[in-house]
This record gives C-alpha cells, structure tokens and sequence, in this order.
C-alpha cells in the first residue's frame, strides 16, 4: 500500500511528460507546414528546393513582403475580399434570423411543408449547383459583380437551422409581453428577440466569414475580371505567374492567410462553442 | 383568435421572404433544374434539343466518368482514418493539463486556412527537392525522390493525406465536445472498479460518444464524395485520370467546356448515388437516435 502510494506521483509524471511529448510532436505536424513557410516568406533569394532544403531561416529579412506588396496589387486584393466577405456575412445573418424566426415561434399555416423542404435540401444534394448557379447569374446580368459572387450563398440553409434551434430555446413569454405593449411583430424581433440571440449570430457571422475569405472557386467562375479577385482566388493566379520566386509566393499566401488566423485567435471561444452547439442542436 | 392567427400568418411569410427567394433561387432550382437539363444537349455554344437519355447512355460508356466515380468512391477511405484519429486527438486533448488549450487552437489552424494556401505549401514540401523526400530519404524510407503528386499510384493517397491534415482539428473538436459532456463520475465509478485506460475509453467513451462518430462519419463521407477544392488545386484529375474525382470531371465538362446537358446528367447520376448512401448511413444510424439539427 505504502509502495504504491509513492509509486504514484512518478507514474502521474510520467504519464504527463508523454501526454506532453504527444501534444508537441502533434503540434510539428500540424503547425510545421505554416511555420516553414514564414521562414520561407523571411528569406528573400532563397531557393526552397536546395539540397539540404532551406527550413529554418538563416537571416530575418521583410523584403519579399514588401516586394509582392508593391507587385500585386495587394490593397486592390484585400479591398474585394473585404467587401465580398461583408456582404456574404451581413446577408447571411440578417436573411437566416429573419426567415428562422417565424419558422420558431409563429404558428401558422405551411409551417412544416417549408421545414421539411428546407430539410430535404440537406440530404439530396445538387452535384451541379454550381452549374445552374453560373446560368442563373448569367440570367440576372450579374456575372462579374461582387453580387454575383455573394447571391448563390447570400443565405444558408444550415444558418436557417442553427438560428431557429436558439429562437426556440427562448421563452414565449418575450414575444407575449412585447404584444402586451402593442409592438409590431418587427419591433418585438428586433428589439427583444434580436439581443437574446447575439450568440448565435456571433457564430453564423464567423463561420460565414472564413467561408467567404477562403472561397476561391465561385469567385473565379463568376468573375471575369482578374483585378476583381479576392485573396484566394488572387493567390492560384500568384501561384502560376512566377512559380520560382518563391519567397514572394510564401509572403503573398502569408498575407493572405494571417488576417483570417488573427481573427481566428481572438473569437475562438465563441467558434469552438458554435462548432460544437451544431452537432447538438 | 382566428384574426389573429391570419396576421400572424402573414407577418410569418413577411419575415420569410427575402430568405425563402434565395433559397428556392439557389437552393431548389438548380435541383428541379438539373432534372430537364440532363435530358438536353444544352450548352452556351449551339442550339439546345432534347436528347432523351442519351446523355445517361453516354454516361455509362463514359470510361473517364466511370474511373472518376471510382476515384471518389475510393476517397471514402479517408473517412475512418480522420475518425479514429480526431477521437484520439480529442481524448488526449480533453485533460485540464495547463497549456492544452493553445494545443488546442495549434490543431485547429489548418482549418481556417483557406485551401489555396495549404495546397500550396503542401505542393513545396511533396516535390521532388522539397522537405518530405529529404526527411524521408534521411530515415531511410525511401532510396530515391519520389515525385508524389505526379505519380500516378500515389498521387490521390497524398490529396487524402492532406484532406486528412486540414480536417483533423474540425472533427477533433466536435469529438471534444462530445468527451466533455460526458459526466467525470462515470469514468470515476469505472477506476473503482478497476478497469484500466483502454477499458474505459471503450467501454465508457465510445458508446456515449456514438451520435458524434455517427454525425461525423456523415459528413465527413459526403465531403469525401463530393471532394473538389484539393483535387482541382494540385492535380486537376491528374497525372492522367489518376485523381480524377466525379465533382472535378463534372466542372470540366459543365464550366469548362460549357456541356451544360451532359455535365448535368452525371451530376444526377452522382445525386442518386449519394442519395442512397446518405439514406443508407441515416438508417444505419437510425437506432442510436441522432438528430444533427
């Protein structure tokens, strides 16, 4: 008894010491890749392909940034991300509170005909959306306009379904007292009900976001012209322009990719808590 | 009362709108859509006729379209691989050890990051002179470099292998917060009893966490049918058709060479079959009571 009493602490160190190793050495393999390709965008003139290759940076230097800054057009780039992404945020969030709302709390008639489409959706998928979409963009004289690009997916019919499960945890009484003082419909939604499901809308707005900053396909489907490109799309083109200098590539993508990891780090809380409420519901 | 219900009616329809239009434009017409359009030589270039099913027949004897629906089909592999393996970065991210979260966060970068950049560097690091073939020549695994993403026979192992790696931190938090919702004294009233980690972890843990490995494996599996944004980066289906994926030979045909009619008739083909995949896993599923929404 007394043995295994002193036994313990060692064995709970050693068992932490290789959960810590574990962590770590998962860590490499996850982190690894970005951390090589700052040290690649650090080191202006490297080649990447030398023999030992180039992993750790021998010199700090900020000169290819500032080189495919002035070469790319980069302002322009961020420019069409930002409003692409703020269109494509704002209508998901307004459109998916505004339509799952009744959905939630009204009783009325077709109410389950609308839900159980929405929810067939989710099962037959269209293989060729993007297809239809393309004609249809086509037909409404909108292909090369940031429109284009935000309409197909202006709302989701996953967003439907997330807010409709928070509108539903909130109780009646809300609505009924806001009756009570005689306030349309629209005013009881957007100032009662509205503030009580800010949650909610913070996830759909950062899930929404990294969607529309990391989409690169339907940007270069719709739009014809280049200089309308967001950052991803923006970067395949980089990519096939000059494919040996490769510390302007490295600094270009970490351009790209650093403003979506920032805002990553500062609401993760709430990402993860949204992440993990859609498998709940 | 029955007034009421009429305004609250049209106050519901009213709210609706805006959204319900985007949605029957974006959502359930390129479905109805599909359906004719497969029927018809339709594209931008000449007159549209109707063909009756020889686009299906045309399909069938397709060889490039039957090679890309076995290379999706195929991509299912990488289905359990990230199961398994997102369960067990969970549970051992799952310890109030201090430092976990930025652990944490660490797995979870590669899946904000948009594909475009990770194809990239995952491009540098698989070519010939790149860093993989160097470390692994180094430890020996290999004699010779090894060109992986224009090999033929490895090629589509290496686009899963980085599906794989961009998915991980997704799937591992879902499992999280699964793990955490399962009660400590449970494990407790385990350790009494004296069953050892694996014991527990497969005897307590995976049960209760069933309706995650069950939500999962459903989307996890219709993203690997559907797999797209990897392969059309890298490979665009190749060297030769070796990666070619049903959703990349579809955009070929469709967006690329404007086979509207033709492009539409595959995309059925592939509706129905990840339809009765889907049905099939939600019966499967249907007894352990999950309701993903």
């Amino acid at each position: 008894m007394i043995a295994t009493n002193r036994m313990k602490p060692l064995k709970t160190g050693i068992r932490l010491f290789v959960t810590y190793i574990l962590l770590i050495a998962l860590a490499l393999f996850m982190m690894g890749p970005f951390l090589w390709l700052l040290s690649v965008s650090l080191m202006p003139g490297k080649n990447v392909f030398t023999n030992p290759p180039a992993i750790l940076p021998t010199f700090i230097d900020f000169d290819n940034y500032v080189k495919v800054w002035q070469f790319m057009n980069f302002p322009r780039y961020i420019y069409n991300t930002v409003v692409i992404t703020v269109l494509g945020v704002v209508t998901n969030v307004f459109l998916s509170a505004m339509t799952a709302y009744p959905l939630a709390t009204f009783r009325f008639k077709g109410r389950n005909l609308v839900f159980t489409l929405l929810v067939a959706t989710m099962i037959i998928p269209s293989s060729t959306a993007i297809i239809v979409h393309y004609l249809t963009i086509q037909a409404f004289h909108l292909t090369n306009s940031f429109l284009g690009v935000v309409l197909p997916s202006a709302v989701s019919v996953f967003n439907i379904f997330l807010m409709r499960q928070t509108y539903i945890g909130i109780p009646s009484d809300v609505r009924d007292s806001g009756k009570m003082d005689g306030a349309s419909e629209f005013r009881i939604w957007w100032q009662l009900i509205l503030p009580l499901v800010k949650p909610a809308i913070a996830v759909i707005a950062l899930l929404d976001m990294m969607g529309f900053w990391n989409n690169f396909l339907w940007p270069i489907v719709v739009l014809d012209d280049p200089t309308k490109y967001p950052l991803a799309a923006a970067l395949t083109y980089l990519n096939g322009q000059f494919s040996y200098n490769f510390g302007w590539i490295a600094a270009g993508t970490m351009i790209s990719v650093l403003p979506i990891i920032i805002v990553f780090l500062f609401t993760q809380r709430y990402y993860m808590e949204g992440i993990a409420g859609a498998v709940k519901g | 009362m029955k007034n009421g219900m009429r305004s609250e009616s049209f106050a519901a329809w009213a709210f609706m709108a805006p959204g319900l239009l985007i949605v029957a434009i974006f959502v359930f017409w390129p479905i109805i859509y599909g359906i004719p359009l497969s029927f018809t030589d339709y594209s931008v270039i000449s007159e549209t006729h109707f063909i009756g099913v020889d686009n299906f027949v045309k399909a069938f004897n397709d060889s490039n379209f039957i090679i890309s629906l076995w290379n999706s089909l195929l991509y299912i592999i990488v289905v359990p691989v990230i199961q398994i393996l997102a369960i067990l970065m969970a549970i051992l991210v799952n310890g109030k050890i201090p430092g976990v979260k930025i652990f944490r966060t660490a797995y979870y970068l590669p899946v904000v990051t948009s594909m475009v950049a990770v194809a990239l560097i995952w491009s540098w690091l698989l070519s010939n002179n790149g860093v993989i073939n160097f470390m692994l020549m180094k430890i020996g695994l290999i004699n010779e470099q090894v060109s992986w993403l224009s090999t033929s026979s490895t090629a589509l192992f290496v686009l899963m292998f980085i599906t794989m790696w961009k998915g991980l931190g997704y799937y591992m938090m879902l499992y999280l917060a699964g793990l955490q919702n399962i009660p400590s004294d449970l494990y407790e009233a385990a350790r009494v009893d004296g069953a050892g980690r694996m014991r527990v972890i497969w005897n307590i843990t995976l049960p209760l966490l069933r309706p995650h490995i069950m939500f999962c494996t459903l989307i996890s599996l219709m993203g690997a049918i559907r797999i797209f944004d990897e392969v059309y980066i890298l490979t665009k289906g190749g060297p030769g058709t070796s990666t070619l994926t049903s959703s990349v030979y579809i955009f070929q045909k469709g967006i690329e060479q404007f086979n509207f009619g033709y492009a539409s008739a595959l995309g059925l083909i592939v509706s129905v079959i990840i339809g009765a995949l889907s049905i099939f896993v939600f019966r499967f599923n249907a007894k352990g009571g999950v309701n993903p929404y």
